[in-house]
């Protein structure tokens, strides 16, 4: 049994799905939803002020007018009739979203039908994902509404397996919502790479994902490259790798920040017995920090040098990019004198 | 290698720019048509760092700031370098239409010690430890050298040293400003030609830093060359101390090294004074380049703390140097 306080919003989201197609008529009830704006990005939606059960009267008679006025065609147009599209409105509420949300999700797949939408839903809600990073992640990736049910079962079934359940996917959804549209394949590759060419443990291999989901965009050979670079050329161990979020970070920041810490005398590689000759500055002191930050703290560097650091750091990558294995080991070189002396 | 208890703070930056993409001057030929070739180097956005110092100078002794002379500096120079921070590279020399190359890349701070050298037109010229020639072709662009010995003891290095005048010094300029070039012991010169030059180039074999940090371990710094570096400093001394003896009375010498230690830099200068007071009984006045060093503050980094001489410092915005410098003058 539905409570009547919970009727006052189905009606005035119903019948803002409805809107666009009546007519002037009915300014009674375009006076109700004065602030409202549907637009598919959402931008302007405010919060509607929730209306009074003194008006609750009013309003179901507004609503029962208005379903008469609507045209034939219109009334059935919506899948299975607005009747359908309440009991819907109806679980979403149960489940937590807020009324604006529930419109604007209502909005962005229009010709889709609201059962998919609430399947979908439903299966994200199940993986353990909060109503507002469900809104989130399908207002910034609608494709995902229209993805055939069964498969969503599936991926999630999957995502359960890896560790990613209860609530872990909130991350993975919103940075990464391709999670669930991307090749199962593609999954396993970047998986491979972490377990058996960088040798992550399982447990280590879910945290990442959780931490750090766009491993799963990029390819997986430059993911491997990455994490050679933290574990030779930087010295950082499995197990800071995974706790600092080290792979989350771009390649061109992680080189940019560790050479010119390096140049600048603040950074060593461990030798073979892990240790260095200076205290190496903690991660986050490198990666985690905005650039003002690093620069003053870490690096005691003006910006403006940085600058040009990373001009001169561009161009000799693009010239001679820097293998990933620990720096060449010491050779014997006559030092020639050179021309510029 | 760490310089950082001579240069504290400053050195992380040093370092830094050490290890990054020098910055190249471009030291246009005054035998091939040169006005041309400086109107196509500002093309480019390069400027002219000598005669930007020289109008900057100029302006401010005009308005009254500055009640300095401007310092003595060798006339004709021209040399084009990209502005502070701009990284960008100067396309490889080309053979103009008079049959030299247009200009030369080089250090831009290699450019100082003979800029401070105040050559006069008709100077009789030593340049003792010539190769591979920059400073050395420098020298002739000043139009100043009634006579030019050009000096290394290496062969091979003289060998590059010719090619270079070749490529940018007409034949006929070579001869009327007899550029001899020999490949003997500059440490003999003394001997040699004693009292003889006005102005004196000795710029040293040294621990050419910069390029001694990229090989780390496997240069002059490391253990087993040890014995090698410590000899340097006397090695220099002797070069020095030949240097001032080949000078008549009266004349001019600056001793440049490319490296940041004061231990081939002051140490060196200081010695060799010492040496010929006491051995030779001859004066040897230090030169005060302050004002000259105010004058090239745009373009260099410029140590503060020499306690004789100048010093470029390599710095990301203008990653010239190390070149360290100073005048001497021959009083007796």
């Amino acid at each position: 049994v539905l409570n009547l306080h919970r009727q006052i919003p189905l009606t005035w989201v119903c019948l803002a799905k409805l809107m666009p197609h009546l007519g002037e008529q009915k300014r009674t009830a375009v006076s109700l939803f004065r602030k409202l704006t549907t637009t598919s990005n959402g931008e302007g939606l405010e919060e509607l002020p929730l209306i009074g059960s003194k008006k609750h009267v009013q309003e179901l008679k507004c609503r029962a007018d208005l379903v008469h006025c609507l045209p034939e065609k219109q009334r059935l147009s919506v899948d299975g009739g607005p009747l359908t599209l309440e009991k819907v409105v109806c679980s979403l509420l149960h489940m937590g979203f807020s009324d604006a949300h529930i419109n604007e999700l209502l909005s962005i797949q229009p010709h889709a039908s609201p059962q998919q939408l609430l399947d979908v839903i439903s299966e994200f809600i199940l993986l353990g994902v909060n109503p507002e990073p469900v809104y989130v992640a399908l207002k910034k990736s609608p494709q995902l509404l229209k993805m055939p049910v069964g498969q969503i079962k599936k991926r999630s079934s999957y995502l359960r397996k890896l560790g990613l359940g209860e609530g872990k996917l909130k991350r993975v959804l919103h940075s990464c919502p391709e999670i669930f549209t991307m090749r199962q394949r593609d999954i396993d590759d970047v998986i491979q790479v972490l377990k058996e060419k960088c040798l992550f443990t399982m447990q280590q291999v879910t945290e990442i994902l959780h931490r750090c989901p766009n491993v799963l965009q990029g390819n997986p050979s430059e993911l491997e490259y990455k994490f050679q670079y933290a574990y030779f050329r930087m010295g950082i161990k499995h197990v800071d790798i995974v706790r600092t979020e080290f792979l989350k970070y771009s390649l061109t920041k992680i080189k940019q920040r560790h050479i010119y810490l390096e140049r600048l005398g603040r950074y060593q590689t461990p030798d073979k017995k892990g240790q260095t000759q200076i205290a190496n500055p903690l991660l986050k002191d490198i990666l985690r920090v905005p650039e003002a930050e690093f620069l003053a703290k870490t690096a005691c560097s003006s910006a403006e040098e940085f600058v040009v650091f990373k001009k001169l750091l561009a161009r000799e990558e693009e010239e001679e990019p820097e293998s990933s294995t620990s720096t060449e080991e010491e050779e014997e070189e006559e030092g020639e004198e050179e021309e510029l002396c | 290698m760490t310089y950082s208890v001579q240069f504290e703070d400053l050195w992380p930056s040093i370092r830094v720019s050490l290890l990054s993409e020098q910055k190249y001057g471009a030291l246009v030929n005054n035998f091939a048509d040169w006005d041309c070739v400086s109107a196509r180097l500002e093309q480019l956005n390069a400027k002219d760092f000598v005669s930007e110092a020289i109008s900057h100078w100029e302006l401010e002794a005009q308005s009254g700031h500055s009640a300095a002379p401007s310092p003595a500096y060798s006339p004709n120079l021209r040399c084009f370098t990209f502005a502070r921070g701009d990284v960008s590279r100067f396309p490889p020399s080309r053979l103009g239409s008079l049959g030299v190359m247009d200009y030369y890349l080089m250090d831009a701070a290699s450019l100082l010690p003979v800029l401070a050298l105040g050559l006069h037109p008709g100077d009789t010229v030593l340049d003792l430890c010539a190769a591979p020639g920059g400073k050395t072709l420098a020298l002739l662009q000043t139009l100043c050298c009634g006579n030019l010995a050009a000096n290394d003891l290496s062969t091979s290095r003289t060998g590059r040293l010719q090619k270079v005048l070749q490529s940018y010094v007409p034949q006929d300029i070579r001869e009327k400003n007899q550029v001899r070039v020999t490949s003997w012991d500059g440490r003999k010169w003394g001997e040699l030609e004693g009292d003889t030059y006005d102005r004196v180039l000795v710029d040293v074999p040294c621990t050419t830093d910069r390029h001694s940090l990229y090989e780390e371990e496997n240069n002059i710094f490391q253990r087993s060359r040890k014995k090698e570096r410590q000899m340097l400093p006397m090695l220099q001394v002797q070069l020095l101390a030949a240097g001032l003896l080949a000078t008549r009375p009266g004349g001019h010498v600056v001793y440049s090294t490319c490296s940041l230690s004061h231990l081939q830099n002051e140490y060196v200068v200081q010695g060799t004074i010492e040496l010929l007071a006491n051995q030779y009984s001859i004066r040897v006045q230090v030169e005060d380049l302050s004002h000259f060093r105010k004058l090239f503050m745009d373009t260099f980094c410029f140590f503060q703390s020499c306690q004789v001489g100048e010093l470029v410092l390599p710095n990301l915005m203008a990653n010239f140097g190390p070149m360290y410098f100073c005048k001497l003058h021959r009083l007796t």
